[in-house]
């Protein structure tokens, strides 16, 4: 009885990540319609990988762990969706940063409206612009 | 006797994916309306992202393990597209 009650808490705790995750995903959609620029939407975008994906990965990993319906799998389906859950928690900053840092270096991105821009200054001095 | 998921996971997978359709509208919005090629990257990436998320909630609602791998494969591959993109925005050369 102990262990049925378990398996229900871990159920609705992962039920409960994955729509926090669902909002998250719809709020960063939007933020990603309204925001003005490039480099204000790198904000929406954060929001939607971390909270819009690594979140519900980590609930549906939870829901998987005590699944009737996956068998002898669930562990390893449970296992991919952890692991699914870090990359994309390691490789989404990352990966944005480095297109942010690009953007920025080849202008290829239009930077209205822009109240002040640090790096600016710094790369036609002929510094990397890497804090460097 | 331990709950039965496949029940639950009948109404709440439906319930879930309205969410998602709606955030999967509101990217591919700005990947045709992006001024610029990183607004574009930037929302392909999101897109993959969630498109990992709802792979991984079509494996719990089918039950087919297998189909989860996509998952992963989907997360590492926006990384990659992000590194290709920004390589070719700063030195317009793929090689090397």
């Amino acid at each position: 009885m102990a262990a049925c009650v378990g398996e229900e808490v871990v159920l609705y705790v992962g039920m409960a990540l994955v729509a926090v995750g669902a909002a998250y995903d719809v709020i960063a959609g939007i933020g990603m319609l309204r925001f003005p620029n490039f480099y204000v939407r790198l904000h929406a975008a954060t929001i939607g990988a971390v909270g819009g994906a690594a979140l519900p990965l980590l609930g549906v990993a939870l829901i998987a762990f005590v699944s009737t319906q996956l068998g002898p799998y669930r562990w390893g389906v449970g296992a991919v969706c952890l692991l699914t859950a870090a990359a994309i928690l390691i490789t989404a900053p990352t990966g944005s940063h480095i297109l942010a840092y690009a953007a920025h270096k080849s202008r290829s991105a239009p930077k209205e409206p822009c109240v002040h821009d640090a790096l600016e200054g710094r790369e036609r001095r002929g510094g990397g612009g890497d804090g460097a | 006797m331990s709950v039965d998921t496949s029940a639950v996971m009948a109404w709440f997978v439906p319930a879930v994916t309205a969410a998602f359709l709606t955030a999967f509208t509101l990217y591919v919005v700005r990947v045709v309306r992006g001024p610029s090629v990183p607004d574009v990257v930037l929302a392909i990436d999101c897109l993959s992202y969630d498109l990992a998320v709802f792979v991984a909630l079509m494996t719990i609602y089918y039950g087919t393990p297998f189909l989860v791998i996509g998952a992963l494969l989907l997360s590492l591959w926006a990384f990659i597209f992000d590194v290709f993109v920004a390589k070719y925005l700063l030195k317009k050369d793929l090689s090397g």
